[in-house]
């Protein structure tokens, strides 16, 4: 209701004369949970005059549950959105069946490898919105009642598990960390080391750095420093760090939305990743989201607009001052926000400072998708239960992965 | 008799039983049977009973799953009336509003001789961290309601020690007085009133009104997430939150009510469709002979055997190219169920047909039999059929999920309710919302079979004798 006068005054000003283009109608669309708050806020709050001006109503659609599965069903029947959300996880196959549209405006202010992950074939194709990278998100208040040390950012792997021992030790009911047997969270240790996912030749060689990594990784259980969250009775590692079962969680700044609907008054502190000893080098995940034009829509031009405005210098900043996600936008890394002492703006600075961690990869495998991961997964899941040793399970795995790149 | 005398006869080496044995052996027979059918159905409804107290709870999935809650407590019940009312004059609904003065005492304990310190109290201002509840959140306590101390006591109370015996606690007893601030310009009603109160873990909380919806901070801390519910907010706040906060982000209208009015308004039309045609395709198939009447049959037979997911891909672009695809009437055409004609096939196949002769020799059109002798007359069949298309269609998934995707206010109420699990990080749902929005999507089918029950068991026979 209190947004209908608001409306009658935009089409009030159209008719005076001032829009440049006609009025059109702009369907976008990306998925649900925290994001809803972030995009409904730019259109209504931030952005609502100038696209008015512009003379382009903006339906917003928020997507719960499977989005990428409800874009491709609605890019191969003709009914998806003008704009819409893409993963750099599986943005390549929209890309390479050409029903995306090149991005023209001008990306200089962008992040250069944000904006890397999402050209293809030399184009660009979709605006990076946000990022995200993992850092060390732990609860004071565990380590104080175990009197352990605080993780801190110059931790090592060596140094961080001590801590999470100690405090298991101390707090019994307490975990260190809980574990999931995913790349996802295990990459960035395996980055740390100097690996890389695919060498020279596009082929995944599963060597000793990457195996220093696993072992690390899958003895935390072993060691008393983690359990698996399924163990914990929860899906991931927020949850266990929400419940205060586990003392730590290695996610990305998304969890900040999570812990305010089930641990609000959490005494939170976030670090960055623990370096590998031997390299004494950071890794890092980046998992990035665009905007992207559909090839289809017919009012390309002004979805494009708005894709510009959605991601302008004035539409970053607000969201970043929400505490809801890192603008992609290098000119935005030394706003005065990110130094405030508040948790959400503790955890944006971590997570930005991952971006320039030394060995850092987007969360995209090439052509063959996510299925790259589901050897190393397998792996991690087979040992961390005891069914087989590091030996095999890095044999077959790398043998699967060998299988699926010769192709 | 003679029947009788030649059963007897077959099988002389059975002696009757005596009275008594035979007594037991029935007795222990139907004692079985009584439990048997006790057991399914505590099975079928302790789930069922379990599942709807965890959508009461604020956590759902808490381990380990307690039964006596404040949600199930009349004495909270009372409590959360008098906060409601206290709150916004509103004893079921509950809310700050000007005006408000609300006292809320908490009891803390200690073993003689630790002393027990005030509690930092707090309204804190709680933002929503995901959905659209985060979206449409417009007005915070925080910002209208003010706390004090109103009054402390102390006192002593017996506690039962760990080793056994009792043990004497002293308690205090703090009551807080949270009141609506008048200095602003605007004074909206404000739905929940949250609370924080941070004390030493070396004291317990041991009595409050309601209690805290969580303890936090490794029992530093004790947060609720209202403290003036009213009664009915305090049951049924899951409920109320799959109202509110599935709502539409430009006109603030609920979804979940038109998600309703969807899943109603398709139920209904493949309803109508389904006894439209399988009423005629089935009294065809049973009084019509003409060729190929054998092949459409078999047809019939053979497409029941097709998974829908086969042909789903071409069904839905044939859909995209009429253009019916997010409308309603793509999920009422796609599905008549071939089992719905041959029930009724089946059906008009037993019913005699010497009526139908007698009313052709009146001289009455094909047509005229079916619509004026033979539908009257197949109402037992026609309720069933009506009630499976109606419950099929409600509890349907898979097609409104593939023909409808947007926009969010189109959806049928069993896809919406996918909409509930929020997720962060690729996990973690709100399950309160997921199983508050599954128990109201359950009651028009209840209501229907409570209405309806008496006629899916009966047919001409039993009327015959009631």
């Amino acid at each position: 209701m209190l947004l209908r006068p608001a409306r009658t005054l935009a089409a009030a000003t159209m008719l005076l004369g001032l829009p440049a283009l006609a009025n059109e109608t702009v369907r976008i669309s990306g998925w649900g949970g925290s994001e809803v708050a972030i995009v409904n806020g730019l259109l209504t709050d931030v952005l609502a005059e100038k696209l008015a001006k512009e003379g382009i109503t903006v339906k917003y659609e928020p997507v719960d549950g499977e989005f990428s599965q409800f874009i491709i069903n609605g890019l191969s029947a003709g009914t998806a959105p003008d704009l819409f959300y893409v993963d750099i996880f599986w943005a390549r196959s929209v890309f390479s069946a050409g029903q995306a549209l090149p991005v023209t405006q001008d990306v200089s202010g962008f992040a250069a490898n944000l904006v890397e992950a999402f050209t293809y074939e030399g184009k660009l194709y979709a605006i990076p919105k946000d990022f995200n990278t993992l850092a060390v998100h732990f609860n004071k208040d565990i380590f104080d009642d175990a009197g352990v040390a605080y993780p801190s950012d110059g931790d090592t792997w060596k140094t961080l598990q001590e801590k999470l021992v100690a405090v298991h030790e101390a707090l019994p009911e307490v975990d260190g960390l809980c574990l999931v047997p995913e790349y996802a969270r295990f990459g960035a240790f395996a980055l740390s080391t100097g690996w890389t996912p695919f060498d020279s030749r596009g082929r995944t060689m599963l060597d000793q750095r990457f195996r220093r990594a696993f072992e690390f990784y899958t003895g935390l259980v072993k060691s008393g420093a983690a359990v698996l969250a399924a163990d914990a009775g929860q899906s991931w590692a927020g949850g266990c760090l929400a419940s205060e079962r586990a003392a730590i969680a290695i996610e990305g700044a998304w969890i900040i939305s999570a812990l305010r609907d089930s641990a609000p008054n959490m005494n939170l502190g976030t670090v960055r990743m623990p370096k590998d000893l031997e390299s004494g080098k950071r890794g890092n995940i980046v998992f990035t989201v665009g905007w992207t034009v559909n090839a289809a829509s017919k009012v390309s031009k002004a979805a494009a607009k708005v894709a510009e405005l959605l991601t302008s210098k004035e539409a970053q900043q607000w969201v970043l001052e929400q505490g809801l996600a890192l603008p992609s936008r290098t000119g935005l890394a030394d706003n005065s926000w990110l130094r405030g002492g508040r948790p959400e703006q503790m955890t944006s600075r971590v997570i930005l400072e991952g971006l320039s961690d030394d060995h850092v990869m987007p969360y995209f495998f090439g052509k063959v998708g996510g299925s790259w991961m589901q050897p190393i997964n397998a792996a991690l899941n087979s040992v961390i239960l005891g069914e087989t040793d590091a030996d095999t399970a890095l044999a077959s795995a790398q043998s699967a992965l060998d299988r699926m790149l010769a192709n | 008799m003679m029947a009788r005398k030649t059963a007897a006869d077959a099988r002389p080496s059975r002696r009757p039983l005596p009275a008594g044995a035979l007594r037991r052996r029935q007795l222990a027979l139907s004692t079985w049977l009584y439990l048997a059918l006790l057991a399914v159905a505590t099975i079928m409804t302790g789930t069922f009973v379990l599942a709807f107290m965890a959508s009461l709870k604020v956590d759902p999935l808490e381990r380990p799953f307690r039964v006596y809650f404040d949600q199930l407590n009349p004495a909270a019940w009372i409590a959360a009336a008098r906060l409601g009312q206290e709150g916004a004059g509103d004893a079921l609904w509950g809310g700050l509003s000007p005006g408000a003065e609300v006292d809320f005492s908490v009891t803390y304990g200690a073993p003689a001789g630790t002393e027990i310190v005030e509690p930092k109290a707090e309204i804190p201002r709680r933002r929503p961290g995901s959905g659209i509840a985060a979206a449409l959140m417009r007005h915070y306590a925080a910002d209208y309601a003010s706390i004090a101390l109103k009054s402390s006591s102390s006192a002593m109370m017996q506690v039962r020690a760990e080793k056994g015996g009792l043990q004497a606690w002293q308690t205090r007893t703090f009551v807080y007085e949270i009141t609506y601030r008048t200095d602003g310009q605007d004074q909206p009603w404000i739905e929940r009133t949250p609370l924080n109160l941070t004390a030493p873990p070396s004291q317990t909380l041991v009595e409050s009104p309601i209690s805290p919806s969580r303890s936090e901070r490794r029992g530093r801390l004790l947060s609720w997430d209202n403290i003036t519910p009213g009664v009915l907010g305090l049951i049924f706040n899951n409920y109320r939150r799959v109202i509110n906060e599935t709502a539409d982000l430009e006109t603030g209208k609920s979804l979940f009510g038109s998600w309703l009015v969807n899943s109603f308004a398709i139920a209904a039309g493949r309803l109508v469709l389904t006894l439209v045609v399988a009423s005629l395709g089935g009294y065809a198939l049973a009084r019509l002979k003409f060729s190929g009447s054998r092949f459409i049959f078999a047809a019939l037979l053979f497409s029941m055997t097709i998974p829908a997911q086969v042909t789903f891909v071409s069904n839905y672009l044939i859909f995209r190219d009429l253009s019916l695809l997010n409308t309603p009437w793509s999920v009422i055409v796609v599905f008549v169920a071939s089992a719905n004609v041959l029930l009724m096939k089946q059906f008009f196949e037993g019913f005699p047909k010497e009526i139908e002769e007698a009313a052709i020799m009146d001289g009455a059109s094909r047509f005229q039999v079916f619509w004026k002798i033979v539908l009257p007359n197949a109402k037992p069949a026609l309720l069933v059929n009506a009630i499976l298309a109606f419950q099929g269609a409600w509890n349907d998934f898979f097609w409104p999920l593939v023909l409808i995707t947007s926009p969010p206010e189109a959806l049928t109420v069993q896809v919406g309710l996918l909409s509930l699990r929020r997720s962060f990080g690729g996990a973690q749902g709100d399950w309160g919302l997921v199983l508050a929005g599954a128990f109201i999507s359950i009651v028009p089918v209840l209501i229907l079979f409570v209405l309806f029950q008496r006629h899916i068991v009966s047919n001409e026979l039993t009327r015959g004798i009631t």
